[in-house]
Parts: structure tokens; sequence; C-alpha cells
């Protein structure tokens, strides 16, 4: 019993880690995705706002990916090898885009001479592996969803690539992007002192929520004719349905103040907006992220030994401690103009 | 190519590309926040800009030794399941804490680079220190997990299957101690000396540039004060692997006799079909004195294990032998600069040979690393699983080697070349504040 209540305690800091990813780390990608879109006279202005805005706190946000990565592969072994194994090619694909991303954008800022054409080059090569990245996330979520990872296939299509190719993970790829580029909108809109800049974050992040609300019901209707019961799931479930409809509520106040001056409101309902999608989601699975074709791998038969969990346990309580007073200490220095 | 060799040269491109930025940033903040206290305590402007220059090097390598450090983390699992399957639950528990310090250090770099204005002084030179700490604190989690592969510990291996775990008693295997102070000790050496052989580079071109002096009089006591301790640490090593892994040892020294008197061949190429050792200078009685501190102690050859548990011992031997060779030309190198330090400038010879001993540090890195990984062959879990049954089902391994091949010889290339652009921007604004030009 004991087992369970670590396990529940390591499924709360799994989902939390996925939370603050898709939410921080998520509105990084959405920064270089809007790069590629055109932006006229503003795009050295847009740049430079990118550059001050990302540049402390990237590197902080692309932990939680890290994170659940070690929470996986420690405390639930079999859900981090059935991943690593069925979605080799998906992971790979999304590694090269978190190593060109992280290098090009560090490598824009950090070039000492700061001259055309390599800052378009740079800038080039973060727009486009940033949207690359967001993609293979999506389809790793969608293909995570499917239920086509199955270890009893012979060929090398059913095995590697049968479980996340199709057009149920690139609906989900699709409604991902969308997510991030509404995240980064929003969150520029405070980050920026030009009023053009400012109008134009609004106006894409209003473009982008639409977006994610119109992607989200494809991802429903595609799910619904692939046999997916995934609209069903979530309507079933009392936590999930509840999520969903607070999050379509803040639909509202997001539209109510994205043009305002106070940045802080627009950009804790987005993060609520996105946040609760997720908690819906994982609410819904109650468990059971990962689908197989012999079921869903239930995270409480694959967890580690006790004594594993146990100090998984105390390592994520004792980090806690130590990272997020240095985190809110890392926001309040350089987000603090926001409050 | 096999699928196998494949995985084990993608891990190993993977490893040694990723040691390169993973050293930087364990021990490059360090001089940082030593220029940066100079600055603070002296108001020296010289020694901000110093601590600006140092910290966009620390920016730029640590941002692709962190992205590098995720490509691995996923690619145990990618390349290796049948590893992680045992491996996750016994040795996660330094993979959890390196991940706490690493977060860390993410969140202290943060600070650092952006914090210039806003933060309290001292407190924005104590994110800088917090960089190096955390770093360091990473470095020796990681190493731990590492050492765990060549000491297992914390498990009882009960018909192919690992039971009564300890995760606490893995951590802290016999291996931890000495390969963590090897690493440490060596990432110091390699960056200071790699630091101070490119001040010494810009030095040479200006000659009464202060800032590079004092560049290079804090990154070389760093990398010296190092290649003096590892040569204890060094030895500490080799004692500890001649008991725990006596077959590395042997390929190591190309020993294949098990015999009393056991010499220690300086150079020499090991001949594995004859069982004998071409080409090298015996010291009759140096192996069994330096593993075992006598020179009658029996030393394990070779040929008392069966042939198909050999690591290849000509690749280990040979980087071996590069390792000591370096570390050995290091340790005299600093004992020299100690002894020249007291000069007020330092001759134009050895400002050459610094220049020249610039990567020698990182080679010995790669060496080293070399012969922990290779020498452990063919096992990945030493005497308990093979590396061949770690190796994932999915076929096609080759194009993943060819992807991040190409990947991080792309991003070698480009960290190269911004380094080029740093320093060369750096001079232009040294000699304009100078008013002098490039000669001095």
């Amino acid at each position: 019993m004991v087992g369970g209540a670590m396990v529940e305690i390591l499924l709360f800091f799994l989902g939390a880690s996925l939370i603050l990813y898709i939410v921080l780390g998520g509105a990084d990608y959405g920064a270089g995705i809007l790069e590629l879109l055109p932006a006229g006279r503003l795009r050295d202005e847009q740049r430079s706002v990118i550059n001050k805005a990302m540049g402390p706190v990237w590197e902080a946000n692309h932990m939680w990916l890290i994170l659940m990565v070690v929470i996986l592969f420690m405390g639930f072994p079999p859900v981090f090898l059935t991943l690593m194994v069925h979605l080799h090619i998906p992971m790979v694909a999304l590694l090269v885009g978190i190593v060109l991303r992280g290098s090009a954008f560090t490598f824009r800022h950090y070039d000492a001479i700061q001259s055309e054409p390599s800052q378009t080059w740079y800038s080039r090569i973060f727009g486009f592996s940033s949207l690359w990245t967001a993609i293979w996330i999506g389809v790793i979520a969608g293909g995570l969803e499917r239920g086509l990872i199955d270890p009893q296939q012979r060929t090398f299509w059913g095995l590697y690539i049968a479980p996340w190719f199709g057009v149920f993970p690139l609906a989900v790829a699709a409604f991902t992007v969308a997510i991030f580029v509404f995240l980064a909108a929003v969150f520029l809109i405070g980050e920026s002192s030009n009023q053009d800049l400012k109008r134009r974050f609004a106006t894409l992040g209003l473009i982008a929520n639409v977006a994610v609300v119109v992607m989200g019901g494809v991802v429903f209707l595609v799910a619904d004719q692939q046999g997916l019961p995934l609209l069903a799931t979530f309507i079933a479930s009392p936590g999930s349905l509840t999520a969903m409809v607070l999050a379509t509520a803040l639909f509202f106040l997001v539209w109510r103040y994205a043009h305002s001056s106070r940045a802080i409101v627009v950009r804790l309902c987005a993060a609520a907006q996105i946040g609760l999608i997720l908690v819906g989601w994982i609410i819904a699975s109650s468990g059971e992220i990962i689908r197989t074709a012999q079921g869903p791998i239930n995270f409480y038969a694959s967890a580690a030994p006790e004594a594993t969990l146990w100090q998984l346990t105390l390592a994520l309580c004792v980090g806690s401690l130590l990272i997020f007073p240095s985190l809110i200490f890392l926001f309040r220095t350089f987000k603090g103009h926001l409050g | 190519m096999e699928d196998l060799l494949a995985a084990r040269l993608t891990m190993a491109f993977s490893l040694g590309f990723h040691i390169v930025f993973a050293s930087v940033g364990m021990i490059m903040p360090f001089f940082m926040s030593t220029a940066h206290y100079l600055y603070l305590r002296r108001g020296d402007r010289e020694y901000l800009e110093l601590t600006k220059l140092w910290m966009k090097g620390v920016a730029i390598l640590f941002a692709v030794g962190a992205v590098s450090g995720t490509v691995l983390s996923f690619e145990l699992g990618l390349l290796w399941p049948g590893f992680m399957k045992y491996a996750g639950p016994i040795i996660g528990m330094p993979f959890s804490w390196e991940g706490t310090a690493f977060f860390l250090e993410a969140i202290a770099l943060g600070l650092f680079l952006y914090g210039w204005k806003g933060m309290h002084r001292w407190v924005h030179w104590g994110s800088g220190l917090m960089v190096g700490i955390t770093g360091f604190a990473s470095g020796v989690f990681v190493v731990a997990a590492n050492g765990w592969m060549n000491s297992p510990a914390g498990f009882d291996w009960v018909n192919g299957e690992a039971i009564n775990i300890d995760p606490v008693a893995a951590m802290f295997n016999d291996a931890w101690l000495h390969q963590m102070l090897h690493m440490q000790v060596a990432a110091a050496q390699a960056v200071g000396f790699c630091a101070a052989g490119i001040h010494a580079f810009l030095l040479l071109k200006n000659r009464s540039s202060s800032l590079h002096r004092r560049a290079l009089k804090i990154a070389l006591t760093f990398g010296a004060v190092a290649s003096i301790m590892q040569l204890f640490v060094g030895h500490f090593v080799a004692q500890r692997v001649a008991e725990l892994q006596p077959i590395k040892l042997a390929a190591m020294e190309g020993h294949f006799e098990t015999q009393r008197y056991a010499p220690l061949y300086i150079g020499g190429i090991p001949n594995t079909e004859l069982g004998v050792m071409e080409w090298g200078i015996a010291i009759p009685g140096g192996l069994s004195f330096l593993a075992f501190d006598s020179f009658e102690a029996e030393v394990k050859g070779l040929n008392d294990f069966p042939r198909d548990e050999w690591p290849p011992v000509v690749i280990v031997h040979i980087a071996f032998q590069v390792m000591v060779a370096i570390g050995g030309l290091l340790a005299l190198i600093s004992l020299a600069y100690f002894y020249l330090a007291r000069r007020p400038a330092l001759p134009r010879r050895f400002l050459q040979l610094l220049v020249l001993t610039a990567p020698l540090g990182f080679i010995a890195i790669e060496s080293g690393w070399i012969v922990t990984e290779v020498g452990r062959q063919p096992w990945i879990i030493y005497g308990f699983l093979k590396t061949k049954d770690a190796l994932t089902p999915m076929p096609g391994m080759q194009y993943h080697f060819y992807l991040f091949l190409v990947l991080y010889l792309f991003l070698s290339l480009m960290t190269i070349w911004l380094f080029k652009r740093q320093i060369e921007v750096a001079e232009m604004r040294i000699d304009r504040e100078h008013g002098r030009g490039r000669d001095g």
C-alpha cells in the first residue's frame, strides 16, 4: 500500500513536469515558430524581444523534460522502454530538433559578430527546429494515445512505424503547434514595450487560441473516426469534464484581456487553459496514458521496486525544495516587471 | 555496419562529444567566478571584461552540453533498452540527483547570464559560483552511475533478474569514488590547460595584454594544481582497477601472463595472437609495484580469462598509454609553471608550449573514457550483462549513428567558429582600448 501511495506521488510529479514542460517549454518552442511568420519591419525588434524573454529561462524550462525522462526510467522502466523501443524514430526526430533549437538560439545570441547572413541563418534554424520539435512532441503524444504500440508485431513497419504514423498523431501534432504558438504569443505580449509588437502578439495569440479550439475539435473528430473513444473518456470522467469546461471558460477571459495592459492576467489565463487541457487528459486516462495493442500500460503494475521508489520520491521532494525557490527567484528576477 | 557496432559507436560518439562540453560546464564557471570575485573586490574593470569573456564561452558551451546531455538520457533507452530494464531501478538514483543538480545549474546560469542589472552584485556573483558547484555535482552523480557499470552493487542476480535492489549501495559502488575523483580532476586539467593555451596564443600576439596574462594565470593555476593532484589520483585509480577489474588492467597494460614481478611496458603494441607485447620498453616489476605496491605481487594476465571476455586489447592499451603520457607531460609543465610563475613574465617558449598543449587535456579525457568503456567490453554491466544482450531490437542503427555523427560534427565546427569570432572581437576591443596595433 505504501508502494501505491508512492506511485501516486511520482505520477503527480510526472504530470506536473509534463504540464510545466508543455506550458513553459512549449512557449519557448512557440516563440521560434512565431519567428517563421512574416513580421515585416518588426522582425528585428521581435527577435530581440524573444532573445530577452527566453534567454534567462529556456534552459530551466527544458529541464522538465529531463525530469520526466528520469522519473520514467528510474520509476517505471517498462513504460520508458516501450516508448524508447517503439517510438524510436519520433524520439530521434525530437532529439535532433531539441539539439538544433537550443544551439541555434544560443549561437544567435552569443555570436560576437551580430551581422547578416549568420543571424538570419540562426533564426531560420531556430524557427524550423522549433516547429519540427513541436510536431514530434505532438506525434509522440498521439502515438501514446492511439494504442497501436504492439510488441507482438513481426514487421519493421508494425513494430516501429505504425505506432506513430497516421492521421491521428498528425492531428495531435497540429494541435500541439497551435498550443505552443498560442502560449508564446500571449506570453510575449508583456515582454515587449513596442505597441505595434504588442498588438501583433495579441492578435496572433487570439488567432492561435481559435486554432487551439479548432484543432482540439479536430483531434476529437479524428479520434472518433478512427474508433478511439477519446471524447467518451473525457466526458465519462467528472474531473476531466470539469477541466475542459474550465478551459473553455478561460477562453473568454483571454479574449477580454488580450489587448489590455495587464499582461499577467492573460498570461496566467493562457497557462491555466493549456494546463487544464492536460489535466483533463491525464485524469481521463486514469494512470494509463500509454496504450498498446495489448491494452494500456498500467503505471502501478510497471513501478520499480519499493526501495527505488523511495529514493526517487526522496530525490524529487528534496529536489523540489531546492528547485522551486530557485525557480521562483529566477522568474521574479526576470519576469517581475509583469506583476 | 552491424547494429551492435553502430549503437556502440553512436554511444561512444555521443559521450565523447558531450564530455567536452560537460567538462567546460563543470570547470569554467569557477574561473569565471574567480575573475568576477577579483573584479568585485578590487574594482579593476579588466577582471570584469575577463568575466564576461569567459561567461560567453560558458553560455555557448553549456547550451550545447545541455542539449547533447538530453540526447544521452534518451539514448540510454533508445540504444540499450536491455540495459535500462535493469539499470533504471538500480542506478537511477544518481541520475535523479544529477537531474536536480542540472536543473539548479540551468537556473543559476540564467540568473548569472542575464542578472548583471537588477540583482544584488554578490547574489549575482553567487549565482555564477552556483553554476560551477551544481555542474560539478552533476558530474559526480553521473560518474557514480558509470562506476556502477564497472563495479555493480546493490542487487542480487537471481535467474537473470535483479532482486533485492538497494539504490544507495548501487550509487556508492566500489568504483564511484576513484572514477569520480579521476574525472573531476581531469576536467580541471583539460579546461585549465585549454583556456591557458588560448590565452597564451593571444598573449603571444600581444605581449602587453594584462587581460590575457591574468586569464592565463587563473586558468593555469587550476590546471596545474589539478595536474599535480592527478598523479596521486591516477595511481589510486590504477590500484582500484587492479583489484576490481583485473582483466581491464591487464588490457590497459598489455599484460598476458599471470606473474609475479610483472613488468610495466612503456609504449608497445600488444599482439593478441601470440600473447606478447611488441616494441614496448619493459620495466621489470613495475606493474606489480604500481598495482599492488610490491614488486613481488602477482598480477593477473589476460591468459587467465576466457578469450570471449577480453576487451579489445590493442585499443585499450593505446588509449591508456596516450592518457598516461599526457598526464605525465601536463604534470611536468605544471611544475615548470610553478617555477616560472615567480618571474615577472612567462618566457616566450613556455607560452608557445602552452599553445601546443591546449587540446591535450581533452585528448586525455577521451582516451581515459575509451579505457573505461572499451575496457569494460564485452560487458555493459560488468560480469552480469553483455553489451550485445542490451541492444535495442530495432534494426538500422547505422542511420542513427550517421545522423548524430553529422549533427555533432556540424555543431563542433560551429562552436569552434563561434569561439574564433568571440576571440577576434575581444582582441579588437583590447587593441582599441590600449590604442595600439596587434603586434604591441
